[in-house]
């Protein structure tokens, strides 16, 4: 084998090949490459033509170069190079790897397989046979025998190789390799986990006793760091870290997470320099304490690093005995409601019948004057109390009538009404709490009045089980111990019926305290089996129960070694699951100290070994493909039309822009029904109201013409001078408000256009005739349009006899002036273009659905509308006919020539 | 006649096939440039007005204008515009060697021949002159005839081309008159004493003639490189070379002394001489050429 930095040959004899470099310089000198065949008209000129430098016939130099590599690629893939071949063992005799799997391995676990792979692949060019053994219990049943066999076999089973989520065994392993028959030639490689883990050293001796040992080891530093379950109090959790060696002070992160594995917080935990542990108090707020589901150490993924929680750490829920006979109708008589209130923030509150509630763990159970207790419900519940739990029941009128009552204490007939309307007494105050009371230290506020409660009967050991009483000594709140549970009893109602205590702070206060006192327990045994629910893997990931877990007894579980039948995990099912912590069961960590004599312990290397030979050989292959289109190219036998591909890119870029630019703006043409029918049209002003008037006038207009003349005029319809196209419209109407736009340029051009070409268009400021403000609006907004100067309408205009004789021009407003162009101005037969009025035509002109007149005329009677009318009509015909009655005014004198 | 029915049929069908873009082009050429094109702008025969002169003695009083005259008071002499007609005949080269070109986006050599014949061909026509095609003993006719006479001669040639018959290079002699003219489209690029030659035939003949060298450009510039064997089109033989890139001053020196070669021959000849790469628009060079054909100068 020869080295070169990271590289090494393992045949490297092959490199001589390279010498032979040079006679393939000499080879290709001599032989040219073949020629380009090239038809040509004009060869005659060439014929005889002697070219001055000779050397063409040379094959070119970078041909030559891409040849050599070609060459010199194969020569380096029969040296067989090998990146990063390091790891190596010595010897010729078979290999046998032990390797340490436990949890403690999944730490470095990328650095463990990387050297194992390199080791096997050392053995595999060696011809070496391979032992594989692993030193944690396997989840399957017995644990195979060692036995050798060949590299590939043991590469397979080196990658299914995953770190247990328990320690390992290593005496037991010893006994295995007590088996193998060696006689001490075989090599015997030991990646270990670094830690010492009963004794390393009598394992150590074991291992020498094969062959020739190697050790590989963590140092010291990188060992695993250990979380230990932390410790509930009321304060919080305190939360242990612990460490294998006395290294420098350091900090770790603690990540706490819930049952969907989101982060609840995280927390730096530091152990100090010369210590082996260090703790942090994580105070979580109630709500997030409760959804705490496991902590763990950031960056260390073993599974000792990972602590499960379940509800031993949590704070206890609350059991509230509902009763169904109840109606909830009056909420703040509800005792239910207060206790509900005081508890909600600090504890879950569960609510339903006492069967219910007992299937789960509770700490606290409360019974608000629940009446009569049936058998069943009450030996179930004296046989929770017992095992730990804390019933805490109020007093109220159903108490009465419960002759066996649950009680601490026993209790006279009838209640104590103090301060009432028979009774002289004063509501009674509450005395401060005794020294050995759960309650001692709260403080009472001043304001708490007792009005009525329950009396015990006197005796001996009444004052042992009062925990509070009034200020007149008589007990308020009294408590048994019934085996490992409480049964405590409130002398008054948890309503404001009997006292406003459970208005008051320390009613809060108080539950509290007793939720503490709760240790939680569930009312089933101990006997209950738990089946794995969720394991713990080798890398602290929970996941699914591991294939060999097995279900335990629930009071077999705190006594339980991890391994392969119990992996760390939650057992139990999801409404009660109980957390197996690996770390739990871990003694202290001591890394391997010494391994006696001869053994020589080195580092886990990062970088996997790579056998370079694909990657030569591709390159070489490349090479060939491109010496094959490299002659090809010299033979003339490509063509590379660039022209095309240029071609190809530009279209690909034009394209787009091709399907982008489209048709351009086509002009409007406007709805096709504009130009189906002969139709009046207006110019909306934007105002809805003077709109509607409009639309109605000519509508009105629209239907008397088509009743009186022959004119068919279909729907009218508004226009918008700006996008729509005039030409199909006769008759324009356009209302001016006084606030009208200015008629922007491009619509007034169109406007222009559609006036020169026989448009007509009335203007109507509609300002009662005369007001001449709207009339200066009009000459702003028309200040773009070509309105030549306009006149009054002379007494013979056309508009007077275009189909009725008029004198005047009489809209909703009558006395206004009306304007025409002035005449001989226009070519357009001398028909004025544009018309400007102040009487509101539309207004007169305007009918509803059912064809009634809408506005009133002014000053009125239905002669000025029927004139209205008349000009609409007048002026329909003019638009319509233009001059021609003009002419007719000329008949009867042409008639009287003609009879001549 | 030999010939069935059938071939001729087939024959003509071929012929109208490929006749119509053929002339299409030649026309479309002819009319971009017919516009810049007048008259013989000289008095002579001929139906156009020229202009009015004066009547001077001894003009025949056959051409007083009178209608002009009676306008005013000198009498005036109405002058048509001269319009004689010549004959010319027309040849282009269709040997092998014609059918080249260097890149795909060029014409083959022998297109722009054939359409610049064509072309000339519909503008003299246009112009009223007479014309054949040259080597098939035929009479100048005018009008359109006369072009479906050139196109037919086109065709059968390239019909004989496919057919591998040999194809001449060089136009074939046929005894033409004396002052008739003669318009040969080819590459000329056969050994110059054979086209001394064939030149000199019809010079002697004293036949005016106008040589229009049509070549594509690689012939001009040789843009070719590394090792290459050339091959002729016309079975010249082979010629391997093994740098292109070194003779390509050489070659650039004897091509210019082949051109000069023909220019010597074409104008002891009396002959004018044009060339025309297939890279450059055929209008300009058609302009030219028909200016030169047609124009007063070579009357």
């Amino acid at each position: 084998m020869m080295t070169i930095g990271a590289l090494s040959f393992i045949a490297p004899w092959a490199l001589l090949g390279l010498l032979a470099l040079p006679a393939l310089w000499w080879l290709l000198r001599i032989i040219p490459p073949a020629p380009r065949r090239i038809r040509f008209p004009a060869i005659r000129l060439i014929m005889r033509l002697v070219n001055p430098e000779e050397s063409s016939a040379k094959t070119p130099l970078w041909l030559v170069i891409l040849r050599f590599a070609l060459v010199a690629a194969v020569i380096v893939t029969a040296a067989h190079p090998v990146l990063n071949a390091t790891n190596q063992v010595d010897g010729r005799g078979p290999l046998v790897l032990v390797v340490d799997d436990g949890w403690a391995a999944a730490q470095n676990w990328d650095a463990r397989r990387t050297t194992l792979g390199n080791l096997i692949d050392q053995a595999e060019r060696d011809s070496r046979a391979v032992a594989l053994v692993t030193t944690a219990p396997s989840a399957s049943a017995g644990r195979l025998a060692v036995s050798f066999m060949s590299a590939g076999e043991a590469r397979e089973r080196a990658q299914a190789l995953q770190p247990k989520p328990w320690p390992v065994d290593r005496g037991a392993t010893e006994i295995l390799l007590a088996d193998i028959d060696a006689r001490g030639s075989a090599q015997v490689v030991w990646l270990s986990n670094g830690m010492e883990m009963g004794s390393a050293d009598d394992f150590a001796a074991a291992l020498r006793r094969i062959g020739t040992l190697t050790v590989f080891a963590d140092l010291p530093g990188a060992l695993p760091t250990v979380l230990l379950p932390p410790n509930a109090d009321r304060e919080g959790l305190a939360v242990t870290a612990m460490r294998a060696s006395n290294g420098e002070r350091k900090s770790y992160t603690i990540r706490a997470r819930d049952e969907d594995g989101a982060v609840l917080t995280r927390r730096e935990l530091t152990i100090e320099s010369d210590e082996r542990e260090g703790t942090l108090r994580l105070d979580l707020p109630v709500e997030i304490r409760n959804r705490l589901d496991q902590l763990e150490i950031e960056g260390q993924n073993t599974a000792a690093a990972v602590v499960l929680v379940d509800e031993r750490w949590r704070r206890r829920p609350v059991g509230l005995i509902s009763d169904l006979r109840r109606g909830a109708d009056q909420p703040l008589l509800d005792e239910l409601f207060y206790l509900g209130r005081a508890l909600d923030p600090f504890t879950e509150v569960r609510t339903g019948p006492i069967e219910d509630l007992l299937k789960r763990e509770l700490s606290l159970m409360v019974l608000a004057d629940p009446g009569r207790l049936t058998g069943t419900d009450r030996t179930a519940l004296t046989q929770w109390i017992e095992t730990g739990g804390v019933a805490v029941r109020f007093a109220g009128p159903r108490l009465a009538g419960d002759t066996d009552p649950l009680l601490p204490v026993k209790l006279r007939d009838g209640d104590r009404e103090l301060g009432g309307a028979l009774s002289w007494t004063k509501p009674a105050t509450m005395a401060t709490f005794d020294e050995t009371s759960p309650f001692a230290g709260l403080t009472i506020p001043k304001d708490i009045r007792i009005r009525r409660q329950v009396l015990a009967q006197p005796s001996v050991d009444l004052a042992d089980k009062t925990w509070a009483r009034l200020a007149d000594g008589t007990p308020l709140v009294t408590a048994e111990k019934m085996g490992d549970g409480w049964l405590v009893f409130v002398h008054v109602t948890a309503n404001p019926q009997w006292s406003n205590l459970p208005l008051s702070g320390l009613f809060v206060e108080m539950l509290q305290q007793l939720v503490q006192l709760g240790r939680g327990v569930a009312a089933e045994g101990e006997n209950r089996v738990l089946a794995p629910l969720r394991s713990v893997n080798g890398f602290g990931h929970l996941t699914s129960p591991l294939p060999g877990a097995q279900a335990i007894a629930a009071k077999d579980l705190p006594s339980a070694e991890p391994g392969p039948t119990t992996p760390p995990g939650f057992y139990g099912d999801e409404t009660a699951r109980r957390a197996f912590n690996l770390s739990t069961s871990l003694g202290a960590l001591t890394p391997i100290a010494s391994l006696g004599p001869g053994v020589s312990v080195q580092a886990y290397e990062g970088s996997r070994e790579t056998d370079m030979r694909p990657w030569v050989l591709t390159l070489a292959l490349l090479i060939a493909i491109a010496d094959v289109v490299a002659s090809l190219a010299l033979r003339g036998l490509f063509v590379f039309n660039r022209a095309a591909a240029a071609a190809g890119l530009v279209l690909l870029a034009v394209t787009p822009a091709l399907a982008q630019s489209g048709p351009a703006a086509t002009p409007s043409l406007g709805n096709a029904d504009a130009a189906l029918n002969v139709r009046l049209a207006y110019i909306e002003t934007g105002d809805p109201e003077i709109d509607e008037a409009t639309h109605a006038g000519l509508r009105g207009l629209s239907f008397i013409a088509n009743s009186r003349t022959a004119a068919e005029l279909a729907e009218p319809m508004a226009v918008d001078p700006s996008t729509d196209e005039l030409a199909f419209f006769p008759l324009i109407y356009w209302p001016v408000t006084a606030n009208a736009p200015v008629i922007p340029p491009t619509a007034a051009a169109r406007v222009n256009t559609y006036l020169k070409r026989g448009g007509t268009i009335l203007f109507d400021t509609r300002d009662e005739g005369g007001g001449n403000y709207v009339g200066n609006r009009l000459q702003i907004m028309a200040r773009h349009l070509d309105i030549p100067a306009l006149v009054q309408v002379p007494s013979d205009h056309v508009l007077t006899k275009a189909y009725y004789l008029l004198r005047e021009f009489p809209g909703r407003w009558t006395g206004g002036l009306v304007w025409i162009e002035r005449e001989g101005l226009r070519v357009n037969d001398g028909v004025s273009s544009v018309i400007v009025g102040s009487h509101d035509w539309a207004g007169a002109w305007a009918i509803d659905q059912g064809n009634k007149p809408l506005y009133p005329v002014v000053p009125g009677g239905e002669r000025q509308r029927e004139l209205a009318y008349r000009f609409g009509i007048n002026l329909v015909m003019y638009a319509l006919t233009g001059n021609y009655k003009a002419d007719q005014v000329h008949l009867p004198a042409i008639l009287e020539r003609l009879g001549q | 006649m030999s010939i069935d029915v059938a071939t001729l049929h087939h024959r003509a069908e071929l012929l109208a096939a490929n006749l119509p873009p053929l002339m299409a082009a030649a026309d479309r050429v002819a009319a971009t440039v017919s516009q810049g094109v007048h008259g013989r702008r000289r008095i002579g025969q001929g139906e156009t007005f020229w202009q009015y002169r004066r009547y001077e003695m001894g003009d025949p009083i056959q051409k007083i204008d009178w209608r002009r005259s009676a306008k005013s008071d000198p009498v005036y002499i109405r002058e048509n515009e001269w319009e004689a007609a010549q004959s010319l005949w027309l040849w282009s080269d269709g040997s092998p060697s014609m059918h080249y070109k260097s890149k795909k986006n060029l014409p083959e050599k022998a297109e722009h021949g054939d359409i610049l014949m064509l072309a000339l061909a519909s503008l003299l026509v246009r112009g009223g002159e007479q014309i054949a095609p040259l080597g098939r003993g035929a009479r100048p006719t005018a009008g359109r005839t006369a072009l479906l006479l050139l196109a037919q001669s086109i065709e059968e040639r390239l019909l004989s081309a496919n057919d591998n018959q040999p194809v001449g290079s060089l136009p074939p002699f046929e005894p033409l008159p004396r002052h008739s003219n003669v318009v040969l489209f080819g590459d000329f690029l056969e050994p110059l004493e054979d086209i001394n030659r064939a030149i000199g035939a019809y010079a002697d003949r004293g036949v005016r003639g106008h040589m229009v060298q049509i070549l594509d450009p690689a012939e001009r510039a040789l843009p070719f490189g590394g090792r290459t064997r050339f091959e002729g089109m016309e079975n010249e033989g082979t010629a391997l070379i093994g740098r292109v890139e070194g003779i390509r001053e050489q070659y650039a020196d004897r091509f210019d002394a082949h051109r000069g070669g023909l220019k010597a021959i074409t104008r002891s000849a009396g002959w004018s001489f044009v060339t025309h790469y297939t890279d450059q628009p055929l209008e300009s060079v058609l302009l030219g050429l028909y200016m030169t054909v047609a124009g007063p100068r070579s009357l």
